[in-house]
């Protein structure tokens, strides 16, 4: 007989903070997968296991206290548990329980035995419950649940052998309920149920008339289906939950006074890391030195890798332009694919780096205290204590930031604070207000203030202003039935995970450039044909013009010149030069000309594209990235009028402009990550740019 | 003296004596807070910001109007 190897699947749940990503991180290494669930933004962690030559499949689920769903993570957890999932139908799950929180845990693992799944219970950080003082009689629970139990610690080798054992021998049982639900909900009901949805379990059944009217999976005839039967027997199933709650607590709180041995005076709990971090001064000050640190670690340290990263893309396209026979398609790898790849490769070391912050920060248990200080300042403005993070993070570059969004649970807060992370001023903005700052502002100091310092200054600040206040509107304008709340377990401290931190930085760099990479590359190669491909008459013109006054050229000097202000007429001619000639009209108002217009609108990949690409237009020569050189070329561009282009108001109409507009192609590639969609980029995109306009034409008006 | 759990003085403990109905009383459940638990409040953030409660081993941060679902009797 030929017998069919299936691979196995093993679904890993628990209450947040019990050790369970450690575990899924350590059974599985680097064969993880990052998926998507249809329909939710959450992504779906699955990795293989192999063990004495057999392979298993691990599905990490989000943490939760309940079945009962409450955020897009916890519906996800209750899909797949109640196999209402169509993909992931796991045949055993893991139940991971904090020692030294066994009734919050057994809550939920007396609910996946009342679904009759294929059970086993890992009771983690049984280190931490000894040093607590805390004896759990295992064999007492396993009398009251019947399905097998392992106390043990998963920070240790030993640990995680035994529960590679555990899977490996298939150690799981069923067993059939522990709480009968038809004490608190009519029989004949869940019958029903039973038949239509074609079930054996009555629990499945409950949670079916519980929370398949607002699954989006469940087909609407069913959902009405379920309404209608409801509101026949007038039945009150909110009710009926807390029943099942306080009759499944009553039950476990019995097993938990047999089980949990407390020895006699326990050491008196140590709050005292807290009493600083969380102190009403001393706690803020203290997040702020650690932002502090963070940022200037990130800033002085990603920048080497980052400039290596530069280097190692223009010299590649430099040698692969001289080995291709030149023509159309080695100007497209080694001018558009190649920066394109480049662009997004650029990112991963700030990524990492923010990330490996992160999770050091959330693994030592202090992310949970930044919570705690800041959602009191957050909730005026619809955010929660969680989007500090991500706004913070926007300082340096708003792409981790909207990553790490991810976090917050409750969907209107996640969308708004991906929504303003991006009016923060990265670190992208920089070159653009350094030149345009340079130019109009007197580098003078007034009452120990250097005047440019403080424009910076109040740019950065003007950011966090268009954040909050963009926030503020989308509070009053989205709905949502989700309540929003903060219950959040402030965890001990303790060292962090450094395979975990790795595992994370490593997770996140490759989603980045697996998911967001894809249309970072896409749109550089879109704007690249604009910019180098015009009306082919037009082009060919100038081209050989060029190459007519080139050969005339007597000195290097003049060589250079001519080429400078070849690509530059061929900038002015091409698409994306027609485009900027275009919107003049449209950027009038705002100060700018069409010279302006062509930058603005290359720049969309990126805002320090802005520079190079006005040295471009205006022919400047030599080294692009000299500041200085492309400061007195600009302060010589004179209008028909005689006025300067870029006087004052036009500088600072272009500043704030800057401040507010998209224009970076990566972060909206990654918000249509974030999101799953291209609602929300667009939405943001729009907005954005309708801020920045109106703000820079009401600037320029003032000044001018 | 009944009172709700956002006003139980900081280091004070307090017996939950009922969970007021509401949408979030099932969370409240759901973490442990059940009526004869004793809670103490441990420290509270500043302006009226949350407040984080010790409830059996661990420490659990609620905001105020959270809190004030839980009813309690002072020890």
């Amino acid at each position: 007989m030929i017998s069919i190897t299936k691979t196995p699947k093993i679904a890993i749940i628990g209450n947040p903070n019990v050790g369970k990503s450690t575990i899924f991180n350590q059974l599985t290494g680097l064969n993880q997968k990052i998926g998507n669930y249809p329909g939710v933004t959450v992504d779906k962690k699955v990795g293989t296991m192999s063990y004495q030559g057999s392979t298993y499949e691990i599905i990490d689920l989000p943490g939760t206290y309940s079945l009962y769903p409450n955020s897009e993570d916890e519906v996800i957890a209750h899909r797949v548990l109640n196999q209402l999932s169509e993909t992931e139908k796991p045949e055993y799950v893991l139940m991971v329980i904090d020692s030294s929180q066994l009734s919050r845990g057994l809550f939920l693992a007396t609910q996946l035995i009342d679904l009759g799944l294929n059970l086993a219970i890992v009771l983690n950080m049984a280190d931490l419950a000894t040093k607590r003082n805390i004896s759990i009689r295992t064999f007492e629970i396993f009398k009251a649940l019947g399905v097998p139990i392992l106390s043990t610690d998963a920070r240790g080798e030993k640990g995680l052998d035994q529960i590679r054992e555990l899977i490996h021998t298939r150690n799981f049982s069923k067993k059939g309920s522990f709480l009968a639900i038809e004490e608190v909900v009519p029989i004949t009901l869940l019958e029903e149920v039973k038949r239509k949805f074609n079930m054996s379990n009555n629990y499945q059944a409950y949670q079916m008339l519980r929370f398949g009217r607002i699954d989006k999976v469940i087909a609407q005839a069913d959902r009405d289906w379920i309404k209608s039967k409801l509101e026949e027997i007038n039945f009150d199933l909110a009710a009926a939950q807390l029943e099942e709650t306080k009759i499944r607590y009553r039950k476990i709180t019995k097993i938990v006074d047999q089980a949990v041995v407390k020895e006699s005076h326990p050491k008196k709990e140590k709050s005292g890391l807290d009493s600083i971090f969380l102190h009403p001064v001393l706690g803020y000050v203290i997040f702020a030195a650690i932002l502090l640190i963070m940022f200037q670690a990130i800033f002085a340290w990603a920048s080497v890798p980052m400039d290596l990263i530069d280097g190692f893309f223009a010299e590649l396209s430099g040698k692969v332009s001289g080995l291709l026979p030149s023509g159309p398609i080695s100007s497209l790898i080694s001018e558009g694919i190649i920066p394109g790849i480049g662009g997004v490769v650029i990112f991963i070391p700030q990524i990492a780096m923010l990330f490996g912050f992160l999770a050091i920060l959330e693994d030592t248990g202090y992310m949970s205290r930044v919570v705690f200080l800041m959602d009191r300042w957050m909730r005026p403005f619809g955010l929660h204590g969680k989007s500090v993070v991500p706004l913070v993070s926007g300082v340096a570059c708003a792409i981790p930031g909207v990553m790490a969004a991810r976090n917050i649970g409750n969907w209107k807060e996640k969308i708004i604070t991906i929504m303003v992370t991006p009016l923060m001023s990265c670190s992208a903005r920089l070159p653009v207000y350094v030149i345009l700052i340079g130019l109009v502002v007197p580098n003078k100091t007034i009452a120990f203030v250097n005047l440019q310092a403080l424009t910076l200054l109040g740019l950065y600040f003007l950011g966090i202003i268009g954040v909050l206040g963009t926030a503020f509107l989308l509070k009053n304008i989205l709905k949502t039935t989700e309540k929003s709340f903060l219950m959040v377990e402030l965890p001990s401290y303790r060292a962090p995970r450094w395979w975990d931190v790795i595992l994370t930085m490593y997770n996140k760099s490759r989603t980045f450039v697996m998911e967001a990479g894809k249309v970072i590359l896409a749109i550089s190669v879109i704007l690249w044909v604009l910019a180098s491909y015009g009306p082919p008459s037009r082009m060919d013109e100038i081209r050989s013009t060029g190459e007519q006054k080139l050969a005339l050229a007597t000195s290097s000097e003049m060589e250079e010149q001519i080429q400078a202000e070849t690509s530059s007429l061929l900038l002015e001619n091409s698409f994306i030069g027609i485009m900027g000639r275009g919107i003049e009209p449209v950027i009038r108002p705002l100060g700018y000309d069409w010279k302006i217009g062509i930058a603005l609108i290359a720049s969309f990949a990126a805002r320090e594209v802005f520079v190079s690409t006005i040295a471009t237009i205006y022919s400047i020569g030599g080294d692009p990235e000299d500041d200085l050189t492309i400061r007195q070329k600009l302060n010589q561009q004179i209008r028909p009028d005689g006025e300067k282009v870029y006087n004052t108001a036009t500088a600072f109409s272009l500043m704030i402009f800057y401040a507010f507009a998209m224009q970076c192609m990566s972060t909206l590639a990654v918000v249509y990550r974030e999101t799953k969609g291209w609602k929300w980029p667009l939405i943001q995109t729009v907005y954005m740019t309708a801020l920045a306009y109106l703000s820079a034409l009401l600037v320029y008006q003032i000044l001018s | 003296m009944l009172k709700t759990a956002d006003q139980i003085p900081v280091t004070q403990t307090a017996v939950i004596k009922e969970i007021i109905d509401s949408p979030l009383k099932i969370n409240l459940m759901e973490l442990g807070f059940l009526p004869g638990k004793e809670i103490t409040l441990k420290f509270s953030a500043p302006m009226g910001g949350p407040m984080a409660f010790k409830l059996d081993e661990t420490i659990l941060a609620l905001r105020k109007n959270e809190a004030s679902l839980i009813e309690v009797q002072l020890l």
